[in-house]
């Protein structure tokens, strides 16, 4: 930093109309960050000034290393993209890679695929909710969320074997049928988060501290939200009723009814509104799946998953995931492994790009919290 | 807005230069050379397809070309509209489109550092992700990342391999 001669102490600058400003590294070792990812906050005092995105301490080539695997074999790579909401990624590409070979997943691998994404959805947004709460200091919220997401893994190991990445999505369907039970225990889980709801909201959503804290911060307007690429909660807090289940349906949700909530406002407290309304909804969604589950074969016969072979060409394919819009770009040259394998994340747009518009002027303590209203997760910017 | 519409008015625009073809399930693919590509990015935002999605970039060694994949969506109609363009592989070059999406910026810097396509009028091409990178990027199909591997992450790629001794001068 350039200091005049002579004035070594903040209170020298100061005295002589000089101000000093610093460097600050919010992230990757800030109690305030979600991952491995940081900002290099310039800081007067404790208001942010300037910021840069410091990418790619988690950055592990997931695109470079599809390209090296076979086609299947990548489903297990591929969770790994999104940390707390692991399934979209697994069903993007799939869709893809079944989009190439024009093959049909059978209704009930549908069914299983949405129910499986709603659970992946709540689990996220339990973690989304807490890591809001906890960014603005209360931290029993948070822990108190997370037991209800241990909750719903415990769901995904009986039905998969893992808890975390699922790996459950195989190209022409889903890898097993639930065991017996599973569906009674998923309702009864249902009924358990719904009990427990407005314990939550008193804690989260009816509590002065988070209103004015999130009142007002970072808004964005319908338009600014669209033109920045901004999906998923956050844009439907502008009041765009915009849903890839509704817009662009896949899996199941062609045959179920899903309703687009939207609280609109567009600030940090309408964001998180959304998400709590998103959570409602995500409930809503799976009673009506577990109502009528289809029979049948849950995933189609495309032989030796090892050794498939997908016909040249390009699909792109998309998913509403809890944070918003995760899309595969996949292209084959007709061969045992991907050609190129292209991640659309959704934190992208606010993590790396917003951040420029939205930080500088934003004291220090707000940094936490406006990350969490955004959901951005820095895995899908470091693939 | 139907296929048939929506190519007849890019027919009335741009002629020849965009080729159309309708992939199914509400994807449309475009292709268009370097220097169309702009204009017709410009022409479908303008068109209610506001929402870029994302930038992706293939490496085509056969070719010796690059290509450019823009993704962008219509809310209004719900297409999905993949714009394809390609560039020569060496001193790959492409005009950037930060000034119609902002966060084209960020999608740009990524592909400069991972596929070498230089931006011409990005405001910022600096690393982001690699760190002290003096190899090709590593996305292009010519990188191998176990060569690289072993060249930069083992003693003897390093040089710093403690040098072989005969088995009576090792140390005990």
């Amino acid at each position: 930093m350039y200091l005049p001669d002579g004035y070594t102490t903040l209170e020298k600058l100061r005295e002589a109309g000089e101000y000093a400003d610093y460097d600050l590294f919010f992230g990757p070792n800030h109690p305030g960050m979600h991952g491995n990812f940081g900002y290099v906050l310039t800081m007067i005092g404790t208001e942010v000034v300037r910021v840069r995105p410091n990418a790619g301490q988690l950055h592990r080539g997931f695109e470079k290393a599809m390209e090296n695997k076979a086609w299947a074999a990548n489903v297990s790579l591929i969770p790994r993209v999104c940390v707390p909401d692991p399934d979209p990624n697994e069903v993007a590409y799939c869709q893809a890679v079944e989009k190439l070979l024009g093959c049909e997943v059978p209704i009930r691998g549908r069914w299983m695929r949405s129910i499986t994404l709603e659970l992946s959805r709540l689990g996220s947004l339990y973690m989304g909710m807490g890591g809001l709460a906890g960014a603005l200091g209360h931290y029993s919220t948070m822990y108190l969320m997370m037991i209800e997401r241990d909750l719903i893994l415990d769901r995904f190991e009986a039905l998969t074997g893992a808890r975390v990445y699922h790996i459950y999505n195989v190209p022409g369907g889903v890898r097993n049928d639930a065991p017996e039970g599973w569906f009674d225990s998923v309702s009864r889980l249902l009924d358990h988060l719904e009990a427990q709801m407005p314990e939550y909201d008193r804690l989260l959503y009816e509590n002065h501290v988070v209103w004015d804290r999130l009142q007002g911060m970072a808004p964005i307007t319908a338009e600014e939200a669209m033109a920045s690429g901004v999906t998923g909660p956050a844009l439907r807090a502008t009041g765009v009723k915009a849903d890839i289940r509704v817009d662009a349906p896949y899996a199941a949700y062609p045959e179920i009814q899903v309703d687009i909530p939207t609280s609109g406002g567009g600030d940090a407290l309408a964001r998180a509104v959304q998400v709590r309304l998103d959570f409602a909804e995500s409930v809503r969604i799976l009673r009506r799946l577990l109502a009528r589950i289809p029979d049948g074969p849950v995933h189609a016969d495309l032989g030796n998953l090892a050794k498939l072979k997908v016909p040249a060409g390009d699909a792109y394919s998309k998913v509403e995931s809890s944070k918003g819009e995760f899309g595969y770009y996949v292209v084959s040259d007709g061969g045992e492994k991907p050609y190129r394998v292209s991640v659309r994340g959704p934190s992208l747009p606010a993590g790396l790009y917003l951040c420029h518009k939205h930080l500088p002027g934003m004291k220090i303590d707000d940094v936490a919290a406006w990350m969490a209203s955004f959901a951005i997760c820095p895995p899908d910017i470091d693939r | 807005m139907t296929p048939e519409r929506f190519s007849s008015q890019l027919a009335r625009f741009f002629g020849d230069d965009a080729r159309f073809t309708d992939k199914g399930g509400a994807q449309w693919e475009l292709r268009v050379p370097r220097d169309r590509c702009l204009p017709l990015l410009s022409f479908l935002r303008d068109h209610s397809f506001v929402h870029l999605a994302f930038i992706s970039a293939v490496d085509w060694p056969r070719d010796q070309e690059i290509e450019l994949v823009y993704h962008v969506w219509s809310y209004e109609h719900r297409v999905h509209v993949l714009v394809k363009t390609r560039t020569e592989r060496e001193k790959a070059w492409m005009f950037t489109a930060h000034r119609l999406w902002g966060q084209a910026q960020a999608y740009e810097q990524e592909i400069h550092e991972m596929m070498g396509v230089f931006f011409l009028g990005n405001p910022d091409l600096s690393p982001l992700f690699l760190h002290n990178w003096h190899d090709r990027p590593p996305l292009r199909k010519d990188f191998d990342p176990k060569a690289y591997s072993l060249k930069a992450y083992t003693l003897a790629g390093l040089g710093l391999a403690p040098e072989q001794k005969e088995d009576g001068d090792v140390p005990s």
